[in-house]
């Protein structure tokens, strides 16, 4: 058989049809053409990863008397095998039924999306690309530098969606990724780091020409390395508690953890419990939980050059631009469509109207599950970092995430950073490293008082989220201003 | 034994690239894949995958490049245009600052001893029975919502090189079991974990009889708020697991030593790093993991001691970090290791153990750990499932959410007591493919002055 999509598409079809006649209410598939990935790592100049990888082939839903099935096969002349095993598998989930997952109604999309780009990362040569990271390599080159790691990577993808329902859905994906880092012993011996990822204002194309923009990436070389060597000559941050600035190179992951995880409808509904965790959120809360200050207004955003863009969802919905925290007040979750009724039913209200769009797959061979898209903080009107800096008495400036770690309802968080900048007196006055915070989330949040202007809002990529079983490692963005939290612990409670 | 096809496909790759003057490295993974996930009572979702990868390495000199394929492995077309990009990679590349050592299958290896056919194909409908049969069972008890995972399946992992005529293959099976029971209203879970390597190894009423005797601490006690700072913790597998992963990763990589950003970096071996109650081995001939007989550079794999009653004895040296530095490599050319924490002279079981901790904290789970100062092998996390204040041996209350930021060295050499039996802990991962990995770990740990640094007020 002819494995080209003109073939491939009359076979799902085909097969939406008799899993309908065998009493399925719903059933889709994906089907990639092409999931192609570059790796390129350089530690110490030394090329340790040179990797092109290439995956193909398709994966199948079906709904069965309210139980989801998922099979994936490479080998695409097995369409109709893979579907009868999604069937079993759906009939045998039936045997253990909870509340009954139902699509509810929706309209036939026919759809197509192709990501902002210039350059296709994958139509540069190897070598230009090896010696545009070369170059940042030997910029990063210096004697209080002990290691150095710059890395790219590329994906990109063809991925097809027909649904039971007639949607039919042709998009590509394209994500670009980079990071640099240095590293060096302070005079503890211990290690201390300072990077920076690619990274943007949310505006422009996201192809190869984004990589080589050094506004956003190469240009940050000789700032990572002076910074550093403030690092090394410092003192640990004392203990205690002081108002925190973070910039929005560590508040994504702040934004990412405590927020964006925990407003994941799977994980609120409990479906993630067993792995990822849950969250403190239930549905009855959903419109009226005080998440944080009136200063926090967060939500699911649709950016131009972002990991977290895509058009359409893994099972056909438009991606769009919703709120999820308005002035503090929670408003809304991340979802997809087969989990709203449950929600509403168990919070006894309407709580979610409509698919957060937010069924996302990282593979041919997973099946979609919630997860965040561009989860954002909408840029305040408290001016930029140094009006926020020259209004704090006693606090510290934080950035760039070392560790993480995060209570299994996301209700209290540790994390570490590369750097602190003291303030005092509205003053940034020197450099501290080893710093630590630490929070609950709510309070955390409620603490929130000062938000960053637009000059201040970044994009941020994560492209490693780790979560669902069989394990999934998503791309995804966040916007984020400057943000201050007053009276936070910092280093460890004793 | 590997199937002829795919094994004549893979040997007239590497004659291929022989004939062309390639050096080249094979390694093919395949995997059946079944999952079953479990969410409020009720099977959420069940997956199966098919899956073949082949990767290939190729060096010239200095140079290297590679190139992956997941697809519908059948022609020695796809093999070529992969072995062409690899090529094509190692052309453009870089010359390494040092000698790369090239893979070679050191001796023939085919092991299919962990291999249950049942397994393999264990069917969906016989984990929902399981899984049904205890939510019936105590579902009625209370108001309890059921999550959990159940993976099962096979994984064959086949490696050849151009540098000689060896073959390395293995196919095994593998079995993980979670299930989590959680109290609606005041929201403590508990947990039930499994691992297996063939079909019937636990059955429902197991996993009803141990919820059971967890259930009635949950059920009659408020949750038990300790306090900030140094306290005695009674650890448990999963958690025992954890930290030994820590105290490796911080410590015992060679690459990590040898840049100083090892909190071993200044011992030398010999030297005492943790108290003598603790030895640490990769060790593939452990009944307790699944035993991985060869890494992907070739080794042979064999029992590799890292710490010796408490003192420095091995690194882990991968062929990169070998080669950079000048060292042997140690067969560590892989994810999925056999580590072990050998057994110590504690009493056996766990009621001994509380017995031995008389007051202290039980933390039998570590939940989302990191390395804030892995210079100083600092590590947080917080405990989770099963987590309990202990009283005058007695388990008197469920733990709310309580947070660890210690130092591997500190809690490895505040020990009183390790169990002296070991059990199995599952630590497999799906992330890309299909990869069992399990460690063999004392059923308790007991140790003095582990460092509390926050509480929640819930669980």
């Amino acid at each position: 058989m002819n494995t080209k999509v003109d073939n491939i598409a009359p076979a799902v079809k085909n097969q939406f049809e008799r899993m309908i006649g065998s009493g399925c209410s719903f059933a889709d598939a994906r089907f990639y053409d092409e999931d192609s990935s570059q790796h390129i790592v350089l530690y110490d100049g030394n090329l340790e990863s040179n990797n092109r990888g290439f995956e193909r082939g398709i994966g199948v839903r079906v709904l069965k008397q309210g139980a989801w099935g998922f099979a994936a096969t490479a080998n695409l002349t097995a369409i109709s095998a893979c579907f009868d095993r999604a069937l079993a598998n759906a009939q045998a989930a039936a045997k253990l039924l909870g509340f009954p997952k139902d699509m509810g109604p929706a309209q036939p999309t026919k759809g197509q999306y192709r990501p902002p780009v210039e350059k296709d990362p994958f139509e540069i040569p190897l070598s230009e690309k090896l010696k545009f990271l070369k170059d940042i390599d030997t910029s990063l080159r210096d004697k209080t530098v002990a290691q150095r790691i710059v890395t790219a990577n590329f994906q990109r993808r063809r991925i097809y969606y027909w649904n039971s329902e007639g949607t039919e859905i042709d998009r590509w994906v394209l994500n670009t990724f980079g990071s640099m880092m240095v590293m060096s012993p302070d005079k503890d011996g211990r290690n201390q780091r300072r990077s920076v990822e690619l990274y943007s204002d949310g505006t422009g194309t996201r192809g190869y020409e984004w990589l080589t923009n050094p506004d956003w990436f190469a240009g940050h070389a000789e700032r990572i390395k002076s910074e550093l060597s403030e690092i090394l000559a410092a003192e640990s941050l004392p203990p205690g508690k002081r108002d925190v600035i973070l910039l929005p190179g560590q508040g994504f992951l702040q934004v990412h953890e405590t927020i964006g995880h925990a407003l994941e409808l799977d994980r609120i509904l409990g479906y993630e419990l067993s792995f990822a965790g849950g969250s403190h959120v239930r549905p009855e809360m959903i419109g009226t939980l005080r998440y944080g200050s009136e200063k926090l207004n967060c939500r699911a955003g649709v950016v131009e050059n972002s990991a977290g863009t895509f058009g359409y969802d893994d099972e056909g919905s438009q991606q769009r631009d919703f709120m999820l925290i308005d002035k503090g007040v929670l408003v809304n979750v991340l979802s997809c469509r087969a989990d709203l009724a449950e929600a509403n039913a168990k919070a006894g209200k309407t709580v979610v109207k409509e698919s957060g769009t937010a069924a996302r797959a990282s593979a041919f061979y997973r099946s979609p599950i919630d997860r965040m898209t561009n989860i954002n903080i909408d840029p305040g009107q408290d001016g930029t970092l140094e009006d926020i800096i020259k209004d704090t008495k006693d606090g510290v400036v934080l950035d760039v995430p070392v560790s993480w770690s995060i209570g299994s309802n996301r209700e209290h968080f540790h994390f570490g950073c590369e750097i602190a900048w003291e303030v005092k007196d509205g003053r940034r006055t020197k450099v501290y490293k080893n710093p630590t915070y630490q929070g609950h989330t709510l309070e955390f949040w409620g603490s929130l008082d000062k938000v960053g202007n637009r000059s201040t809002w970044r994009l941020h990529q994560v492209p490693n989220c780790g979560k669902g079983e069989p394990n999934q490692i998503m791309e995804l963005g966040h916007g984020i201003p400057v943000m201050r939290f007053r009276n936070v612990q910092t280093g460890e409670k004793e | 034994m590997f199937e002829d096809r795919l094994r004549d496909l893979l040997i007239s790759g590497r004659n291929q690239a022989r004939k062309k003057g390639i050096n080249a490295e094979f390694s093919f993974h395949r995997e059946k894949s079944s999952l079953i996930r479990l969410g409020n009572s009720a099977v959420a979702l069940s997956t199966h995958e098919e899956l073949t990868r082949l990767d290939i390495s190729v060096q010239q000199g200095r140079k290297v490049g590679s190139s992956s394929l997941t697809a519908d492995i059948t022609s020695s077309e796809q093999l070529q245009a992969t072995l062409d990009q690899a090529a094509e990679n190692c052309k453009a590349a870089l010359g390494k600052d040092y000698e790369p050592i090239f893979g070679k299958v050191e001796e023939t290896v085919d092991d299919s001893a962990g291999f249950d056919p049942e397994l393999e194909n264990f069917s969906p409908e016989a984990k929902t029975d399981l899984y049904a049969e205890v939510v019936k069972a105590l579902k009625p008890k209370g108001k309890y919502d059921f999550s959990g995972s159940w993976s099962s399946g096979s994984t064959e992992m086949y490696y050849i090189t151009t540098a000689n005529d060896n073959e390395a293959y293995r196919r095994l099976t593998d079995s993980k079991f979670l299930m989590v029971l959680k109290e609606q209203n005041r929201k403590w879970e508990l947990s039930v974990e499994r691992t297996a390597n063939k079909t019937g190894t636990f059955m429902a009423d197991d996993v009803i009889a141990e919820f059971s005797s967890l259930l009635p601490i949950y059920e009659k006690n408020s949750g038990y708020k300790t306090k900030i700072g140094r306290q005695r913790v009674l650890f448990g597998p999963q958690a025992i697991a954890e930290l030994l992963m820590l105290g490796i990763w911080g410590g015992f990589f060679g690459r990590f030593w040898e840049e100083k950003r090892a909190y071993t970096a200044k011992n030398k071996f010999g030297d005492k790093l943790f108290d003598a109650s603790i030895t640490i081995t990769d060790d593939p001939t452990n009944p307790n993991v699944f035993g991985m007989p060869f890494d992907f550079s070739g080794k042979r794999r064999r029992p590799f001691v890292l710490v010796e009653k408490g003192l420095f004895k091995g690194l882990l040296y991968d062929s990169m970090a070998a080669a950079k530095y000048k060292k042997q490599p140690t067969g560590h050319d892989l994810s999925n290791t056999d580590f072990v924490l050998a057994p110590g002279n504690g009493p056996a079981g766990l009621e001994a153990g509380k017995k031995l901790a008389k007051n202290a904290l039980y933390i039998p789970h570590l939940h989302y750990t990191h390395l804030p100062d892995p210079t100083k092998g600092m590590f947080t996390g917080s405990s989770r499932f099963n987590a309990m204040r202990l009283e005058n041996g007695e388990f008197i209350a469920p733990l709310f959410s309580t947070r660890i930021t210690d130092t591997s060295p500190s809690v490895f050499n505040n020990i009183v007591a390790v169990s002296s039996i070991s059990v199995s802990q599952n630590e497999s991962s799906t992330y890309g493919r299909r990869m069992p990995e399990a460690m063999s770990v004392p059923e308790y740990m007991l140790c003095d002055n582990v460092r509390i640094t926050d509480v929640a007020d819930s669980f």
